[in-house]
């Protein structure tokens, strides 16, 4: 584990991890639309390369290369850019060009399994758990995920450690395995999100049918009779279509759901 | 006291941001700001409840890629504090919190946009710098950029706290009361809209089964959340260690599943 370590005696352990923490605190704080997360990747490094490169120009040579358009999820990019320094480590100036097509060719991968895990799975789990808790006023749900998260940050430090130490071979390999585990957390999150639909999206029809003297509650004696929360079934459905035509924006939708909403609030066929 | 409160509320404002795009610990997602915003304002329940009603809705409402998406963290922020400086009565807190927080929230959007934009300017003034030799300068530079963040989100929200409630107080003697009940039904309906967006990202088709049973046994026999979620890991579990006995021997056929994958996640 710390055969590259002995190699240089310029970096140490405690530099890595001070270059982790300032490209996670930088990540996407100076995103922009020319070379997004570019930026980040200098300031996260500028400290540990000034240690690699005692020459100016060679300095200069390398953030400049940095500054190019980097973007993949925040968290997978410590595994990267703890192997550039690595690469840098070793090879000094020339690895340049290595460095940046190494880059930018496991951006992508990286970004396409770590966006589903950290941004897709990990909230909708966790963020209907903590959500659900919240309707009743509750916590508790809220407490873990940040303790969760905390576990996450120094998790995080150790990926850059790891692509550090292990480097390139390890992140190719680790594709595989990943595959498996993003397959394996679909099957989790999809068993969460068919739970959601009954239990957080509710629509109750108030009105009553009267013949004679028997009056008929519509929600209770026939829709719920049919089948519980038909309704959020149904609405769940039809906006999953609408998504899926790509004929709407999000917020379009959004505003389309308040606005159904405010009518049959108004002519009563829907209740609080 | 409500100073304090006030000031607080805008310096969670502030950091939400600079941490969701970057350590990720406290998030900008609404269940856990609406903690944080519960104890400052001391009522963990009221705040809770917003919290969780707009932390169902931005499920599956994922800022990935750069791509700007509705602030629901920032909308529970204003309609936390706006709701509990207004009324006492939950249902009608609720009410306030979103016809306060959502415009809030997707003016949120056009504000990511400009910060995005500002900090094209950041960048080259960085390189710029660099390039010069001035190592230090560079390193002052990019400290613009989490200050432009922190303004996108801080700025409304300093506006609410110093008008807002008393804005909504006057809109609330005017506006009826289907208006204010159609927004708590929106309420409860527009986690509709983060559920159909995650199932687009989702390999649905491949594993109906699942959203099935998993419906099934909530609408059916009412299992908590947490319970679902147990149940989904054992799922999960089984097929990972069924899997990972396979992936060393078939390394090929493993390819050509994560190629599969790779259609279900387009449509």
């Amino acid at each position: 584990m710390n055969n590259t370590e002995k190699t240089n005696d310029a970096v140490t352990k405690k530099d890595i991890r001070k270059a982790a923490i300032r490209y996670m605190f930088m990540a996407c704080n100076t995103f922009n639309y020319e070379n997004q997360q570019g930026p980040a990747v200098v300031y996260g490094l500028s400290k540990i390369l000034r240690k690699i490169y005692k020459k100016d120009e060679d300095y200069k040579a390398s953030l400049n290369n940095h500054f190019n358009y980097f973007n993949t999820t925040t968290w997978m990019a410590n595994l990267l850019l703890g192997a550039s320094v690595a690469m840098e480590e070793k090879d000094g100036i020339k690895s340049k060009d290595a460095v940046q097509a190494f880059k930018t060719g496991m951006m992508g991968p990286l970004a396409g399994i770590g966006d589903t895990l950290v941004w897709v799975l990990y909230p909708t789990i966790m963020g209907s758990i903590a959500g659900y808790m919240g309707l009743q006023g509750n916590p508790t749900g809220a407490i873990i995920w940040l303790l969760l998260n905390v576990f996450f940050f120094f998790f995080r430090v150790k990926l850059f450690e790891l692509g550090h130490t292990s480097g390139l071979k390890l992140i190719t390999a680790l594709g595989d395995k990943l595959n498996v585990f993003t397959e394996a957390a679909s099957i989790m999150g999809l068993t969460v999100i068919g739970a959601l639909i009954p239990s957080v999206v509710k629509m109750n029809i108030p009105i009553e049918f009267k013949t004679g003297k028997v009056a008929l509650p519509i929600q209770t004696d026939i829709l719920d009779k049919i089948m519980p929360a038909l309704l959020p079934a149904v609405l769940t459905f039809v906006v999953y279509k609408l998504i899926a035509s790509k004929k709407f924006s999000v917020t379009q939708i959004i505003f389309m759901v308040i606005g159904l909403a405010l009518v049959c609030s108004f002519f009563g066929i829907l209740g609080v | 006291m409500e100073i304090i409160q006030g000031l607080l509320i805008i310096a969670l404002a502030f950091w939400m941001v600079l941490d969701q795009q970057g350590f990720v610990i406290t998030t900008w997602f609404p269940a856990i700001i609406g903690m944080i915003a519960g104890l400052i304002m001391g009522d963990m329940t009221t705040a809770m409840i917003i919290a969780g009603t707009f932390q169902l809705m931005a499920l599956g409402v994922a800022n990935i890629g750069g791509s700007s998406v509705p602030n629901y963290g920032l909308a529970t922020l204003v309609g936390i504090y706006v709701a509990i400086r207004t009324t006492h009565d939950v249902e009608h807190a609720k009410a306030i919190a979103l016809a306060v927080g959502v415009p809030v929230g997707m003016l949120g959007i056009q504000l990511d946009v400009l910060g995005k934009l500002l900090n094209s300017y950041v960048s080259h003034a960085a390189q710029k710098a660099l390039n010069l030799g001035k190592f230090k300068k560079m390193e002052r530079i990019f400290w613009l950029g989490p200050l432009i963040f922190g303004l996108t989100t801080a700025l409304p929200t300093a506006l609410c706290v110093l008008f807002g409630d008393k804005l909504v107080r006057l809109i609330l003697d005017v506006v009826p009361k289907w208006f204010t009940d159609g927004l708590s039904i929106a309420g409860s309906m527009l986690p509709v809209v983060g559920i159909a967006l995650l199932l687009q990202f989702m390999p649905v088709k491949k594993y109906l089964t699942m959203l099935l049973i998993g419906f099934v046994i909530s609408a059916y026999l009412n299992l908590p959340i947490l319970g679902i979620a147990i149940l989904g890991f054992a799922f999960a579990y089984y097929y990972f260690t069924q899997n990972m006995k396979k992936t060393p021997a078939t390394a090929g056929a493993a390819d050509a599943d994560a190629l599969g994958e790779g259609d279900d996640f387009d449509e």
